[in-house]
């Protein structure tokens, strides 16, 4: 090559050369997943899937990783709507109902239909991939706002729908029939009979899922590296110039619809299968939000980031059950969080030293207040001793401090001067142990849940691209 | 057909009581979708705070032996409670949760909303349970007052919710078209630079309609306790599609679109209850979303937006 | 025949009459350019020809065929590609996956093929691979080799211009509509653009037609040059004819001894 030519930069000649990795933890996973072909690591994670049930006798945790597998394939097919062809759809779990339930129509003895399991499956999947169509019809004219709240409202009835067609009068019908079991849903469904093998025990399930989630694995994997996949992609950048440029934007939005809801649907079959029963309850909105947590977790568009991100959000809870371990995790992970934005960073131990310091005289002065101070004090056996007061009734005192450790916590992060945010660090602290204590750790799951909507507004604040999305330019 | 007429007026009190709530509700994400073009998720759960806001009032103010004040001033300060507190709470949310995205995708503040809806929901079933609360209301509006119209009876507390409602949207009229700030809450909607480049202060304006229409929704809140009594943590969700659906069906971004919205949805919604069934009126509000979104997307009284290529 | 051919189209856009009752016609093999004062109608011209608007009134036909009416995918898979004025590249796509989605019209395969990967999908796949590298190449060294795999926002704003061209070449047109290529240019840019566009006639055999203020590159590669004023054709003919017809000179200067 020999001088530079009109219009090309010399600079820009050189960039070969001072092509850097990116820094920090990507570049460490982006030089680990260098070091062996796509291939590869798919082989490895099959072989990992395929051996973890023989590592264990435990059957819960045997179910914990069939609960994993299914959310994953979930979260591929709403990583295919919202990831690829970036279409908010909030009604994503009806899909899965409709999958749940389609299933209890044509393998239990609700209807007295039996069919045979792969019968039943592909026809469910079909139905499922129509159902998107129709939704996905008169909703992708709308801009993507209106598309949420249609999406969000369809889920909406869904859940409706099935809680209350427990007594429809059709024409020509004399008694009023029970479509949908209501809020007791519907019991008794067949288990999975597919090619002789007959799904009996949780580990059979397991394996069935996991298949399955390899199967759709490949499946994504594939479109997504194909036309198909590109034009997704282009209509995700920018709608106008993929229609420009010979792309049927309509056509690809509705199949993009379709086929996450065909993943959905025979997710949703399978679940219940696995579960031998669907009720209205297993699609609320607590598990959409949770999928959404998972493909924004992961980053949008990754699929190892889906995968990565189910493990985390179904195992992390599960490790919390525990409460005296919820209750070090929680603590731990305040530590670290302070750790990662005091600046500097030693002061994290005069920060603990005068917590701790600050704890045990408010321990002493609510003691030397109350008549009957001996009753106070936790529990023996509890970690924070006779760093917080308990009081008997505690949950009002917890109440009050939950509320006021918000309140703490959301003013610290606006107080810019550092001595400031230093001192107003160690009630706000005290607050949160004390709310975790008294009301935190007694109800896990509300708490968890809790996390999980702190966890979404705080991806979108600081790290918008989840654990391994590419980072992205936006246009706006 | 004369059962129809029979009960015609009952039934348009009754969509008049719920399109006032709705109608407020509505007017909290008219203005914010306005001036932000974002779908604020955790506007329902604002509504939903509200209610428990005025329910606290009620358990400060009465207790076991009666109300301690007369119920006039009971009920102005549940509903001051209310909105204040609503309105902190809406400009709070704004500050934490949209304010940093501001100049990201759109997909960005959605999600954060999804969040603050979610840990706002779980927080109240945290702090103060699932469990239903009930408001007082007999204990402040006699049930036997109203007055009857007809074969309808319109009750002393629906008069006072369509009242209520009905005098805050006119305070919010006024505010919109006559007053500096509603100019400018205005302009900051049609195009936010040039409302910067005129010497608008873009982020206080936020601020306030945030402040407003958390205000209104904290207002609907505890109207729809007195009207309704039965209040519980997840009654926002329901409550923000509909007041969703409201402002879209009046044209989303206009205040007097959300109203008509507001009125013209609860009128739909207790026909659906009165003459077909009650099990169905959620699928019908929204399938009357999706007919005006299919037939008219810009609403009722909404203008249609240019997009230059 | 000609190759698009305008029959008296109108658009208005509320009370404004945007394109009024135009009438004008592209050969096949020529290179026609537009030219006319800020707000004349050329670029919603070019928005009418691809279908992002409908006219009012009037016919567009692209060999005989007509326009009107079809969506804008549909007339890109009949032989009309464009660029934009302000660039709107897939910019967190790679260079050659930029050019290579434009590819979906001219390219078959369906979703059994995709997902199960057979080996007529391969074939495509990297037929569609070297037509890209191809249309790329088409630029020199610029935008080859190590470049293909850059995200599209790393590129200059020349590149980029060059990126956007290659994609819409990608759709392999009859006519390729060109919206103000050589905006932001500097004069040396602008020689390259106008190289550049006789050799996309020259050796790709595109037809085209262009919007440009810079009249250096009008005058240097146009066969005909056509000028719009509110809408309306106020000029047609040789850059030499059109530089000098009054109607061209008023429309962009004033008139001389405008009373006030």
């Amino acid at each position: 090559m020999s001088q530079s030519k009109i219009g090309t930069d010399e600079w820009v000649r050189q960039y070969q050369k001072r092509r850097g990795k990116p820094a920090g933890m990507a570049g460490v996973v982006q030089r680990v997943w260098l070091l062996l072909p796509t291939w590869a690591w798919l082989a490895l994670l099959v072989a990992a899937g395929l051996l973890f049930p023989l590592t264990t006798d435990n059957t819960y945790i045997i179910r914990v990783g069939g609960t994993i597998a299914l959310m994953a394939t979930l979260g591929l097919g709403l990583n295919v709507v919202v990831g690829y062809a970036g279409l908010l759809d909030l009604g994503y779990v009806a899909f899965y109902g409709i999958g749940g339930y389609a299933y209890a129509y044509l393998s239990s003895e609700f209807t007295t239909v039996h069919w045979p399991t792969w019968l039943s499956l592909i026809v469910i999947t079909v139905l499922a991939a129509l159902f998107g169509l129709l939704l996905g019809s008169p909703s992708l004219r709308l801009i993507g706002d209106y598309l949420a709240i249609v999406t969000l409202g369809f889920g909406q009835i869904f859940v409706q729908l099935t809680t209350s067609l427990t007594r429809v009068n059709l024409p020509g019908i004399e008694k009023p029939l029970n479509l949908t079991g209501g809020p007791n849903g519907i019991v008794n469904l067949d288990p999975v009979h597919l090619f002789g093998f007959s799904a009996q025990s949780v580990k059979d399930y397991y394996y069935v899922l996991f298949i399955v989630l390899i199967v759709v694995l490949v499946v994504v994997y594939h479109l997504n590296y194909s036309r198909i996949g590109r034009a997704w992609r282009a209509l995700r950048e920018d709608e106008l110039a993929a229609e420009t440029m010979g792309m049927p934007t309509r056509r690809l939005k509705l199949m993009a619809f379709a086929i996450g809801a065909a993943i959905a649907g025979l997710s949703g079959a399978l679940f219940a299968a696995w579960q031998g029963a669907v009720f209205p309850s297993n699609f609320d909105i607590t598990l959409l939000i949770t999928l959404y947590a998972i493909i924004v977790l992961g980053g949008l568009g990754s699929l190892p980031g889906v995968l990565i991100a189910s493990v985390i959000m179904i195992a992390v809870p599960e490790l919390l059950r525990d409460v005296r371990f919820a209750g070090l995790l929680f603590y731990a992970g305040a530590v670290l969080t302070l750790y990662a934005t005091l600046k500097p960073r030693w002061q994290i131990l005069p920060l603990l030293a005068l917590l701790a310091l600050f704890g045990l005289i408010v321990t002493f002065l609510v003691m030397a207040a109350t008549p009957g101070a001996s009753a106070l004090l936790s529990p023996p056996g509890s970690p924070v001793g006779i760093w917080i007061p308990l009081p008997a009734n505690s949950s009002d005192a917890g109440n009050l401090a939950f509320f006021a450790s918000i309140v703490m916590v959301l003013f610290v992060t606006r107080v810019k001067k550092h001595r400031w945010r230093f001192i107003a660090l160690i009630p706000t602290l005290y607050l949160l142990a004390f709310a975790w204590e008294t009301r935190m750790s007694q109800e896990p799951s509300i708490t968890r849940l809790m996390f999980v909507g702190v966890l979404l507004v705080v991806l979108m604040i600081y790290r918008p691209n989840g654990l391994l999305g590419q980072r992205r330019v936006e246009v706006v | 057909m004369d059962l129809f007429f029979a009960q015609l007026p009952q039934q348009l009190i009754n969509g008049l009581t719920l399109g006032a709530v709705y109608a407020l509700i509505a007017l909290g994400y008219s203005m914010v979708y306005g001036i932000l073009q974002l779908l604020n998720f955790a506007h329902g759960d604002v509504y939903m705070v509200g209610a428990f806001i005025g329910y606290g009032v009620t358990v400060a103010l009465i207790p076991e032996s009666g109300p301690i004040t007369s119920s006039a001033l009971i009920l102005a300060l549940m509903l001051l409670a209310a909105m204040l507190g609503c309105g902190l709470l809406g400009v709070a949310i704004e500050q934490f949760a949209y304010r940093p995205l501001r100049n990201s995708p759109r997909i960005a503040p959605l999600i954060s909303a999804l969040g603050v809806s979610f840990f706002i929901q779980n927080a109240v079933q945290l702090t103060l349970t699932a469990q239903y609360r009930t408001y007082p209301t007999d204990q402040l509006i006699a049930p036997s007052m109203g007055f009857e119209l007809g074969p309808a009876r319109l009750s002393a507390t629906r008069a006072l919710v369509i009242v209520v409602a009905i005098l805050l949207m006119v305070a919010l009229q006024y505010l919109v078209r006559r007053t500096s700030l509603g100019r400018a809450m205005r302009a900051v909607a049609i195009d936010r630079e040039a409302a910067a480049m005129m010497g608008v202060n873009i982020d206080r304006v936020i601020v306030a309609t945030f402040f407003i229409g958390s205000a209104l929704a904290g207002a609907a809140g505890v109207l729809t306790g007195v009207v309704f009594t039965r209040i519980w943590h997840f009654m926002g969700f329901n409550a923000g599609l509909k007041g969703f659906t409201s402002a879209v069906i009046g044209g989303i971004g206009n205040v007097p679109g959300a109203m008509l919205g507001g009125f013209l949805l609860g009128i739909i919604e207790s026909f659906a209850v009165g003459y077909i069934s009650s099990t169905y009126k959620d699928v019908i509000a929204f399938v009357a979303l999706v007919i005006v979104l299919l037939v008219r997307p810009r609403g009722l009284l909404g203008a249609r937006i240019a997009q230059k290529v | 025949m000609a190759l698009l051919e305008l029959t008296n189209v109108s658009k208005h856009f509320g009370g404004l009459q945007v394109i009024n009752d135009l009438s004008m016609s592209v050969e096949p093999g020529e290179i026609v350019s537009l030219i006319g004062p800020n707000g004349a109608g050329k670029t919603t011209l070019l928005n009418l020809i691809t279908g992002l608007y409908r006219p009012d009134s009037g016919d567009i036909a692209l060999d005989g065929q007509s326009l009107v009416g079809k969506t804008p995918h549909e007339i890109t898979c009949l032989g009309i590609a464009r660029t934009f004025q302000s660039l709107r590249l897939f910019l967190n796509m790679s260079v050659i996956d930029n050019v290579m989605s434009a590819a979906f019209p001219r390219s078959q395969a369906n979703l059994p093929q995709i997902v199960l990967r057979t080996p007529g999908f391969r074939r495509e796949e990297a037929r569609i691979r070297q037509m890209a590298e191809e249309k790329l190449a088409f630029f020199g060294e610029r935008l080859v080799g190590y470049r293909f795999d850059q995200p599209a926002y790393s590129l200059s704003y020349a590149n980029r211009r060059r990126l956007e061209i290659a994609r819409a070449m990608m759709t392999q047109p009859k006519l390729l509509l060109l919206d103000e290529p050589a905006a932001g240019m500097n004069p040396n840019e602008s020689l390259e653009i106008t190289e550049l566009i006789g050799k996309l006639r020259d050796e790709a055999g595109y037809t085209i037609l262009f919007i440009e203020h810079d009249m250096s590159v009008v005058g240097g590669i146009s066969d005909r040059v056509i000028a719009l004023d509110h809408g309306e054709k106020i000029a047609e003919g040789t850059f030499d004819q059109v530089a000098t017809d009054e109607h061209v000179i008023e429309a962009y200067l004033g008139r001389k001894n405008h009373s006030l």
